[in-house]
Parts: structure tokens; sequence; C-alpha cells
């Protein structure tokens, strides 16, 4: 049985540091993982380096590369599964077109010089939270005090505790009580 | 395939498809975008795929 073959619009997004190693050999990759499945790459160049939207793995940036394609649709399927599982390829997309734009034909596999792909370094990192340590000096103080001075600390804390709101209730009252005197002079007045 | 008057979306179109879209990353429904049925489902689908290229935020 014959495979009938489909034209496919794919867009590739690539791994900004395997691109910086040299962008003919990821474009390279791409192609030949592409015709080892018998998929036809008529074209298939750089569409842009620009920032993600959101991150993926740890990246904030990446190259995405554009193909037309004619291909069957089972090796759409098998090509997928090895370009996300090897390579520098974080997404693929294959779309289904009618014919390719003589534009694009034009363009065809385009050869660009390493040098003319300038990636940006990514500044802002992702930072992962560490857990908070206490500075050793602390730790070691903490350790050397005895158990039962701890407690008398405790106790004189809890001491104090009790102490205030007895302290503080005279001083709570005693604007009620003002507050009454000045009402008993209203009534007066 | 689009006939003569109904529009068509390029999912690499990112600044044309922000229109159709709240700041938060929705898309406006097709009461507001004024499109035909078959037009807000292209729309939908371009954006879609844009999202999943990380061309344009899921939200924000």
């Amino acid at each position: 049985m014959t495979e009938h073959k489909h034209i496919y619009q794919a867009m590739f997004l690539l791994d900004n540091e395997e691109v910086r190693k040299g962008f003919n050999a990821s474009r390279d990759w791409v192609k030949t993982t592409l015709e080892k499945y018998g998929i036809e790459v008529k074209v298939l160049r750089l569409w842009g380096e620009r920032q993600l939207a959101y991150p993926i793995g740890s990246r904030k940036r990446a190259t995405y590369l554009l193909g037309w394609l004619e291909a069957s649709g089972d090796a759409v399927n098998e090509v997928k599964r090895e370009l996300y599982l090897l390579g520098p390829v974080f997404r693929c997309l294959f779309l289904q077109e009618d014919s390719i734009p003589e534009e694009e034909l034009a363009t065809g596999i385009q050869e660009i010089a390493d040098s003319e792909v300038v990636i940006p370094e990514e500044i802002e990192e992702f930072e992962i939270e560490e857990p908070y340590e206490e500075p050793e000096e602390e730790q070691r103080a903490t350790d050397e005090k005895p158990e039962e001075g701890e407690k008398k600390a405790e106790g004189e804390e809890s001491a104090e505790k009790t102490e205030k709101p007895a302290a503080e209730a005279p001083a709570a009252e005693a604007p009620a009580a003002d507050d009454n005197s000045e009402e008993v002079k209203k009534d007066g007045n | 395939m689009a006939t003569k008057n109904s529009r068509t979306f390029d999912f690499k179109d990112i600044e044309s498809l922000e229109v159709f879209m709240t700041s938060h990353g929705k898309i406006h429904p097709a009461k507001r975008t004024g499109l035909r049925a078959r037009e807000q489902r292209r729309l939908k689908r371009a954006i879609k795929y844009a999202r999943f290229l990380a061309l344009i935020p899921f939200t924000s």
C-alpha cells in the first residue's frame, strides 16, 4: 500500500545552549532526523531567536526553526517521538497545509554562517530557593545552653506574660472610669 | 478552504492574535471579536498553537 503524502508546515523550538555551539549543526540534525523517516524537507530556515512567553525547562529564550515538508502522517508521528527524546528540540508543531508559499520555496534550505546567529546570554536564571540554615555560631550557642536554664527562661517569660495583663488591666479600666466621670459631669451640666 | 471574505489567522503573527486577547491572555468571545463561528474557531486554533510554542502566554 502506498502512503499518501501531505504538505506540512513545521515549527521547531530549539535549545539556545545547543544553537550557541553551532546553528548549522542543530539545523542539520533536525534535517537528517526528518529525512531518516522518509520526510522530504522542502524548506528549513531560521524564523527567529526570541524570548519565550513562559519558561520551558529553565530556559527563557529559544531559537525557532520553520520548515515546509512533504510527509505521510505516520512518519510525522514517529519523527516527533525522536525529536523530543533526542537532540535540541523543546517543542515541535506540524500543521497540514494545502501548498507551500512561493516565497518560502525560494528560501529552500537556508545556509547561514554560525556567526550570523546572535544569541544573547540569559541574564536572569531561575534561582532555586534553598532551605534556611542558621549560622554556625548561633547553632553552637543554642546547643551549649543547659536545659534547666531554658526552663527558667520559659518560666520567666510566662510570669511576665501573666503580670502584664494585670498591669494593663487598671490602665484599661482607668480611662473607662474617666469616661464615666465625664458622663456624670455632662449629666450634671 | 477559506472563502474570499473569510478571515484566516497565522499562529506566527502574534501581533494580530493579541488584538483578540485580553491583557491576561484570554481569548475574547465571538460577541466581542465580531467574527463568524468558523473564523472564531480558526482564531482559537491559531492562539492555541502560538501558546504551545511559547509565543504567547497561557495566562498572566
